[in-house]
């Protein structure tokens, strides 16, 4: 049977007077949006509260007549806890909750993956074996600027006929500066342009720009746009001397 | 290489050049599940877990022929996955321009943005609620939880004391648990 309101009032004013003048006002306070999602709240509250009531109803029989002993047997082993069953302690509904699968992996993402790691490898090697002839190419050619320059200079000191002892002993002062890599690099660092330049002018075997270009036939050479407009431009070209070489030899 | 052989065999294999090979595709074949997992949890998505991987392993090419056998295999590798997923993070966090106080590698909108991703479902606020951890207890978790590694290994990935690893996990499922209730 419901009541309204003014009932409920009059019902009071008959009972206390004074109660039933008093105006009805509420003076506790809740926080703000506590009902929204509150049945949500309520919700996962119970499920956990359930998980948590079911792993408690798992005993199994006889479990707390010799739990003491099991315990004082652990203490003694000192046995560590497994993940699983540590996790059953700290929090059921935590354990409960572990095997529902959340994240995705694209389909056989698995299946290829060293392969495709192996390839990354091999890829980075390739760029790194790529590079390291031209660093030796460097020392190399650094490390003969250095000796032909001391060759030249012990020449020179031989040109002047000042002992045979004097030249190995200059020689062999100058050589041993540039036994480390390091040293090597600060020598090369020391020389000027010109002792390089007179080295190579003795020594070097760099084409002659001049007889290259005198030598050239360029009368049947492609032009600019052949090479735009035809990438075999320049093996076409190559060939067709290739083949007139032959022909005259 | 037909089956799967111990960690100390696939180590004598990859020391000799005709074997190398082989030997690290049977590590990566070994390994790859786990870690791939213990990368994701941590970066969320795919695309990176993938990338983070793949570098990690290559990182492993390079370091197993100098690699302590004093130390397990396994605990190497996960510590090199742990170390270059938080490189990583750390990666990402330097390039976002948006600073977020509870999620500052914004984890948490990684995990939104899953297509899968459904915030009434107990899965999710229970991923929602390992993202509100700080980033070394999560570790801790997602280890222990997840991996079920135990706390001497977990000591040695982490370099931290197996009981202050203990109170980290303790801590975190309950703050966890906490999280779902009042989410």
């Amino acid at each position: 049977m419901e009541n309204n309101t003014s009932d409920i009032i009059n019902e009071l004013k008959t009972v206390s007077p004074f109660l039933g003048g008093i105006e009805k006002v509420n003076v506790f306070k809740v926080p703000d949006d506590y009902f929204i999602d509150l049945d949500k709240k309520i919700l996962t509250s119970v499920f956990l509260r359930e998980v948590e009531k079911n792993e408690r109803q798992e005993v199994p029989k006889g479990y707390f007549d010799s739990l003491s002993d099991r315990i004082l047997s652990k203490i003694k082993n000192e046995t560590p806890l497994t993940a699983i069953e540590e996790i059953k302690q700290i929090s059921p509904a935590l354990h409960y909750l572990k095997e529902e699968p959340v994240f995705t992996v694209p389909e056989n993402y698995f299946d290829n993956l060293s392969d495709r790691i192996l390839d990354k490898i091999h890829l980075k090697k390739a760029k790194v074996i790529s590079l390291n002839p031209l660093k030796k190419l460097w020392k190399y050619a650094a490390a003969a600027v250095i000796a032909g320059i001391v060759t030249i200079s012990s020449l020179q000191i031989f040109n002047q006929k000042t002992g045979k002892e004097k030249i190995a002993a200059s020689y062999i002062q100058v050589a041993q500066q540039y036994r480390t890599p390091q040293k090597l690099d600060e020598g090369i660092a020391s020389l000027s342009a010109d002792e390089i330049a007179k080295y190579l002018e003795k020594t070097g075997t760099v084409l002659d720009e001049d007889a290259l270009v005198k030598d050239t036939d360029t009368t049947n050479l492609p032009s600019t746009s052949d090479y735009l407009t035809d990438e075999n431009a320049l093996d076409n070209f190559l060939n067709s001397i290739n083949s007139k070489s032959t022909n005259t030899q | 290489m037909t089956q799967i052989q111990n960690d100390q065999e696939l180590l004598e294999l990859f020391k000799d050049p005709s074997t190398k090979e082989q030997a690290f595709t049977a590590i990566i074949k070994k390994y790859q599940e786990k870690l791939y997992w213990h990368i994701r949890r941590m970066v969320i998505n795919h695309e990176d877990a993938d990338d983070v991987l793949q570098n990690m392993f290559i990182k492993v090419w390079k370091g197993l022929e100098n690699f302590r056998e004093d130390s397990q295999l396994y605990t190497w590798l996960y510590r090199i996955a742990t170390n270059e997923s938080l490189t990583f993070l750390a990666q990402q966090k330097k390039r976002s321009s948006v600073s977020l106080s509870d999620d500052e590698n914004g984890l948490t909108n990684k995990l939104k943005s899953d297509t899968n991703f459904d915030a009434n479902k107990l899965e999710w606020k229970l991923q929602m609620g390992i993202q509100s951890l700080p980033e070394k207890q999560r570790i801790v978790f997602n280890l222990r939880y997840y991996d079920e590694m135990p706390y001497e290994e977990m000591s040695k990935v982490l370099d931290t004391s197996e009981g202050a690893l203990k109170a980290s996990y303790h801590h975190a499922a309950k703050k966890i648990e906490n999280f779902i209730l009042n989410n």
